[in-house]
């Protein structure tokens, strides 16, 4: 791990180059709609991205799992069907400005990518893409990304976490790529009272944060388990219209559908889109039976999965603690405020009573 | 405030109902309530934080709402307009719900803000509000506030979109529906989409592209705004639900402004009365029919 010093010009100058290159370059931009919320967007210069001012709107999911994608193209003649695949060489790209729970979230999802089967698609992008990081001092009462084991100055995820120091960054290299982006790029000398800035500046950021939420315990995915069948279910959800939209913007629900989609007679694509488990299409069997025929049931799989299934089966809690699916909810669900009251209940009632 | 606690205190005890339907305060604003336990009525509020359309929450589909027995919802004249919809298109029996409905003086746009009511943080649907004391209801409660200042905002998207020729108000709309992502969240939130099955999940045959493509993005949001037609109350769930803040509200309300000017209809809280799409007129204005 080694660390530079960049100027703001020099920050400049890079992305600059970067786009000469043809490098897509994306970075949080003013929201045409409502100038306050920011988007994650490709850039053309550093001058049109707003660096560490508030948390984007959706996270960096998108640029991995597209909304929608073309999996394959199908056409069919009297001889046979052909098919053509989709590339899973992707051109580079780079992140700059990430929140550190979007790059962490993206490191977090790998695990399932690359479980019984390797994702080509996602293990495409992941590899055409850097990840540039920045030092969050932007959250909310929502934000619990210390809870989860995360911070505002995690380097999860990230090939470089920038940090804004007196005249310019404090860049944490991070891996192999964030060295590549940054070779011979500002000062490798960083000065002492830098280093120090940037110290003070990362643990008043985690401070912050820390406010909002306890740490989870790592037993709740344990009481989660046990409590399968706990009443609370009834109740903890009435509000959830079960609309998805916290699952639209997470940075690590990552379900998708697979679909047919004929052009014509002979030609169509196969599509992979985004899907929710909160919708009742989810699990809708052919037969008409739904396992989860409730919202009820349909919450506590969301509950379930990102704190007790995913961090049993590949040792990570689903979740990077970004508070983007409280901003979201239209019914007033508060993810941060539930996970608060069930890990009282968790303390009050201890999982070896339940079995 | 006291007013509407001790009704639903009473309803309660008196087990007229099992569940009152309302608002409390939430981590950050006033969020929906489900009150049981009679101990709890007081943890309800009303004021210019609650937002939501509470209607939403009677679909018979809701088994696990359906599942707490019956209800009494908290309306304010724009979500009685749901109710009354329900009603209408035999949904809900009126013998099965009670309506408590406020008096009400407009709502945020954004609650969380707890702002004062001006022409900038009034929601847009406050503005020429006509159902500020419902019709519809059991209890009215409340004493009835001053008329908020109206939003200009939805009046002069409506003026833009009218200014504009075909060609430019399907560009306004392509470009806006790009971002749809298919999440299907406006549908859920709506008090008014309530089909066992939605078009768009019809798959034999396929009606409508299950991928958020440009094509099937603009099939899908103009099948639901038509299906809308007459029907929605502008409460903008759909609107709040969108996370990608397309302005489906804007998109309905032009929709609705349509029904009006062609069949002097304008959605209310009287269940007794029969919507266009519900209808038949010999004297309807059929020009469009060639």
């Amino acid at each position: 791990m080694t660390h530079r010093f960049l100027s703001q010009a020099d920050l400049k100058a890079l992305i600059a180059e970067l786009v000469a290159a043809k490098t897509r370059v994306i970075a949080p931009v003013r929201a045409k709609d409502d100038p306050e919320q920011l988007d994650y967007l490709p850039i053309q210069s550093l001058e049109e991205a707003t660096f560490g001012a508030r948390i984007p709107r959706r996270s960096l999911k998108e640029f991995f799992l597209p909304t929608t994608e073309i999996l394959l193209s199908y056409h069919q003649t009297k001889e046979g069907v052909t098919i053509k695949e989709v590339p899973t060489e992707h051109p580079p790209q780079v992140l700059f400005s990430a929140t550190p729970c979007d790059a962490a979230g993206l490191d977090v999802v790998d695990k399932v990518m690359n479980w019984d089967y390797k994702d080509e698609l996602w293990n495409g992008r992941r590899k055409a893409a850097t990840i540039v990081s920045f030092l969050c001092s932007s959250m909310d009462a929502t934000c619990f990304c210390t809870a989860v084991g995360l911070g505002p100055d995690s380097s999860r995820g990230s090939d470089v976490l920038l940090v804004p120091v007196e005249g310019g960054y404090l860049a944490t290299i991070l891996t192999e790529k964030g060295e590549a982006l940054l070779q011979g790029k500002g000062k490798a000398e960083v000065p002492a009272a830098v280093q120090a800035a940037a110290d003070a500046a990362q643990s008043e950021a985690r401070k912050k944060v820390e406010a909002n939420l306890a740490t989870i315990p790592a037993d709740f995915s344990e009481w989660l388990a046990k409590n399968f069948d706990h009443p609370l279910w009834k109740t903890i959800s009435l509000r959830c219209h079960g609309c998805g939209a916290c699952a639209s913007i997470c940075p690590t629900c990552h379900c998708f559908d697979i679909v047919d989609e004929h052009n014509s007679s002979s030609d169509g694509v196969r599509r992979r889109n985004w899907d929710s488990c909160q919708t009742s299409k989810f699990t809708l069997h052919a037969s008409g039976h739904n396992p989860r025929g409730s919202q009820n049931e349909r919450f506590r799989q969301r509950v379930e999965h990102k704190f007790s299934i995913y961090p049993t089966k590949f040792g990570d809690i689903l979740c990077t603690g970004c508070g983007r699916c409280a901003r979201v909810c239209p019914g007033g669900m508060d993810l941060p405020t539930l996970i608060g009251e069930l890990m009282t209940l968790a303390k009050a009632e201890p999982a070896e009573s339940k079995l | 405030m006291k007013e509407l606690q001790d009704l639903a205190r009473k309803l309660l005890t008196e087990g007229t109902v099992q569940v009152v339907i309302g608002y409390e305060e939430g981590p950050r604003t006033a969020r929906p309530a489900f009150i049981t336990d009679p101990e709890k009525a007081g943890n309800l509020i009303f004021d210019k934080r609650c937002v939501q359309n509470l209607a939403s929450y009677l679909n018979p589909r809701r088994k696990q709402i359906v599942s707490l027995g019956k209800a009494a919802v908290v309306v304010k004249g724009c979500d009685a307009r749901a109710v009354a919809g329900l009603l209408r298109e035999n949904q809900i029996l009126r013998e099965n719900i009670v309506i408590i409905a406020v008096r009400c003086g407009g709502v945020l746009t954004d609650p969380e803000s707890n702002a004062e009511l001006t022409t900038e943080t009034t929601s847009a649907r406050c503005g020429n509000c006509d159902v500020r004391e419902p019709k519809l209801f059991d209890y009215l409660i409340g004493e009835l506030p001053p008329a908020p200042p109206v939003n200009p905002k939805r009046a002069e998207q409506i003026a833009a979109l009218e200014k504009m020729t075909a060609a430019e108000r399907w560009a306004f709309w392509s470009q806006e529906l790009s971002r749809c992502i298919r999440c299907h969240a406006c549908r859920e939130a709506c008090p008014m989409c309530f089909c066992v099955q939605c078009t768009a999940e019809k798959s034999t045959p396929l009606w409508i592209d299950p991928s958020a493509t440009p094509r099937a993005n603009r099939a899908w949001q103009t099948m639901r705004v038509l299906h809308q037609a007459g029907r929605c109350v502008d409460c903008l769930e759909c609107e709040r639900a969108c996370p990608e803040h397309i302005p489906l509200g804007l998109l309905a309300r032009y929709i609705a402004d349509s029904v009006e000017k062609r069949f002097d209809y304008k959605t209310c809280d009287d269940p007794s009365v029969v919507a266009p799409m519900g209808i038949y007129r010999t004297d309807d204005d059929e020009e469009f029919i060639r």
